[in-house]
């Protein structure tokens, strides 16, 4: 048992499948705290994690795939934004229904562009990042140093997300919308403006963490490679309680469950008992075992300004 | 404001009947230009359709639905038959695009993958006019569905023993911890036939080798595949066998970064990464697909088990890495034929 705690891949593997879902629950926090309820991140990462290959074998830039894949992330989150938005549309069917398009149009593209033997080989990856210092500490060293940049780049997000929301006016307004838009419209407030800045932020993010896995852990793309992770991370930011923080935590709290039944299936525990961990944890985060969680108080609702 | 509404309401369907359609017909073969003076053979060949559903894997797993998608092509070039793919986005599907081709009345519909088992039963049940042929599942109280098999101990037996020899000689990348690993993609029987054949392969030529099998519990998940394979690393393994799809890509990047080796399954792997693929297990879907749909045209179509293996090259191995020395091909090569004599049997049932 003892050794499994001081295998140095335990905890890097922790931080690693953290970061797909830290990001779209950092994005799913803006998103909610300005109204919305976003359950379409599970598609906007799948069609990002796709055109992060396209634009990254097309320029032979990984740089420009992330980029790309951002651009198209919000471009996907503008529309979305506009239907639940502007139009009032239920916000769960919509996501529903691009979450089905992303699934259809990257598996169709995918076959059109690259044909049956998938995304090209040569493909360029993120660059992974050695930190100086760091990287030479036994133990330390080998969990922190050597992930791929994107892992360094979700650590200045989350830090830059809390500040925003927190500490600065625009994050104060972003919040009202999601609390109270009567009273927001009643204050000069531009509740639709908002709202559109909250899904948007939520889209890119939510592109970062697709285009991770296909750029930033691999340098290939496979049909529903996001594997639900974006509606892990739904769960993530409730757990965290609509804080950047708490949904980084819930992040590493999931990927440390997942790396942990890698870990464990060779002891003498059941496989299958062991595989269920990060699924029993999303439960018992969803039941409220983390202490109430309560939404934004109008985090769904539509709004139709009154004037 | 209500206009709006009716504007959302197209553009939904819009999405949906898009996706459906996209994903319905992603695949469908461009038919050559009809010539002026068919021969009644050609025409014969023509009108007979057959329509393959893939599983959720997709044709991009750059595994079985691939290899079965390779066998329906060369069938639509070699026979001149009509064929049609439609890809399975999720369980739910299968029953769907079995039915939908069954009532569109094609002659053969293939369904590639042990998850379709059920589907396959009930669909097969309902249209006992048209021939069903599944892959990795056995079906064999139905007159109108064939079960293609496969022995894939028998190749996994083969890569196992080549995995224990390059171990046992520290060849290459090696440096001798005399650990290999498996990332399986589900415990299921067509995976676990690979690792029973990988365990007694490498046991048979290295008795001491310690052999880590772990489980992804997915086959689309690749950056799970990438860190249960760092974990296997981590833990001491330097040769690790991926049967687990798309999963497996990660398996594969995991070693080129670890700079260890992997070894590819289902379709030869090699080319995903030639210095640290040691070779792959391979399991020949698309002959399998190929030789169903050719006698099913002739009018030869036996329902029931259609097995697989090394004798008919059903299953064998790929490209072998440049690092491994031929004493260990020729070791290999003699094991195969000792499988094909019947000298040694291998059991598809793994060992805990």
């Amino acid at each position: 048992m003892k050794e499994i705690f001081l295998n140095p891949q335990l905890w890097a593997a922790t931080l690693a499948m953290a970061t797909p879902l830290a990001l779209p629950a950092l994005g799913g926090t803006f998103s909610e705290r300005s109204g919305v309820v976003n359950i379409a991140m599970e598609g906007i990462m799948l069609i990002a994690a796709f055109f992060a290959v396209v634009f990254a074998h097309m320029t032979g830039s990984a740089w420009i795939g992330l980029s790309g894949a951002m651009i198209v992330g919000l471009i996907v989150a503008l529309v979305f934004a506009w239907a639940a938005v502007s139009l009032t549309a239920n916000q769960i069917i919509l996501g529903m229904a691009i979450n089905i398009f992303a699934s259809g149009i990257t598996a169709y593209l995918l076959n059109a562009m690259y044909g049956f033997t998938g995304t090209p080989v040569d493909t360029p990856m993120l660059p992974t990042v050695a930190i100086p210092g760091i990287k030479s500490i036994p133990f330390l060293g080998q969990i922190l140093s050597g992930h791929s940049v994107i892992v360094y780049l979700m650590i200045i997000i989350l830090f830059a997300a809390d500040y925003f929301l927190f500490h600065t006016n625009l994050g104060l307004r972003l919040r009202s919308v999601g609390e109270n838009p009567e009273a927001a419209e009643t204050a000069g407030i531009n509740v639709i403006k908002l709202r559109y800045l909250g899904v948007a932020l939520s889209g890119i993010l939510s592109a970062m963490g697709g285009a991770y896995l296909s750029i930033g852990a691999l340098n290939s793309f496979n049909p529903d490679m996001t594997s639900g992770r974006g509606y892990i991370a739904l769960a993530a930011m409730i757990f965290g309680k609509w804080t950047p923080f708490g949904s980084f935590g819930a992040a590493l709290l999931f990927g440390f469950a997942t790396a942990l039944s890698m870990q464990l299936q060779n002891t003498a525990f059941s496989k299958n008992i062991i595989m269920m961990l990060p699924y029993i944890l999303t439960i018992l985060a969803l039941v409220g075992v983390g202490g109430k969680s309560v939404p934004p108080a109008a985090d769904g609702v539509p709004y139709t300004p009154k004037k | 404001m209500k206009s709006w509404r009716v504007v959302l309401a197209f553009l939904l369907i819009l999405i949906f009947s898009g996706s459906v359609l996209l994903s319905g017909c992603s695949s469908k073969t461009k038919q050559e230009s009809t010539q002026p003076q068919q021969t009644t053979q050609e025409a014969k060949n023509k009108n007979f359709k057959v329509g393959l559903v893939t599983d959720v894997g997709g044709i991009n797993d750059h595994s079985f639905n691939q290899m079965a998608y390779e066998g329906l092509q060369r069938a639509a070039k070699e026979l001149g038959v009509t064929v049609n793919v439609i890809q399975s986005k999720k369980m739910e599907d299968y029953v769907p695009n079995l039915t939908n081709l069954a009532q569109q009345g094609y002659d053969l519909v293939i369904a590639v993958g042990f998850m379709m088992h059920d589907a396959t039963e009930e669909v097969s049940q309902k249209f006992p006019n048209t021939k069903f042929m599944i892959i990795d599942s056995e079906i064999t109280d139905k007159p109108n569905v064939a079960s293609a098999m496969f022995k894939t101990e028998q190749c996994g037996y083969l890569v196992g023993a080549m995995a224990g020899l390059v171990e046992k000689e520290k060849v290459g990348k090696v440096k001798g911890t005399n650990t290999i690993g498996v990332v399986g993609g589900m415990q299921i029987p067509p995976v676990d036939s690979f690792i029973a054949g990988y365990q007694q392969g490498a046991k048979a030529v290295n008795p001491g080798i310690k052999i880590i099998v772990n489980y992804t519990n997915s086959f689309t998940d690749p950056a799970a595949g990438k860190q249960m394979a760092l974990t296997e690393i981590s833990q001491g393994a330097e040769i690790i066998f991926q049967v687990a799809g798309g999963t497996g890509d990660g398996v594969i990047r995991a070693a080129q970064e670890k700079n260890v080796y992997a070894i590819g399954v289902d379709a030869d792997q090699s080319y995903l990464a030639p210095d640290h693929v040691l070779t792959s297990a391979v399991k020949r879907v698309d002959v399998a697909t190929f030789d169903i749909i050719k006698d099913t045209l002739e009018g030869k179509f036996k329902s029931g088990i259609v097995y697989f293996d090394l004798k008919n090259n059903g299953v064998g191995i790929g490209k072998v890495n440049k690092d491994v020395p031929k004493s260990i091909i020729d070791k290999v090569n003699q094991l195969a034929q000792d499988i094909i004599n019947g000298k040694i049997q291998v059991s598809d049932k793994i060992s805990k």
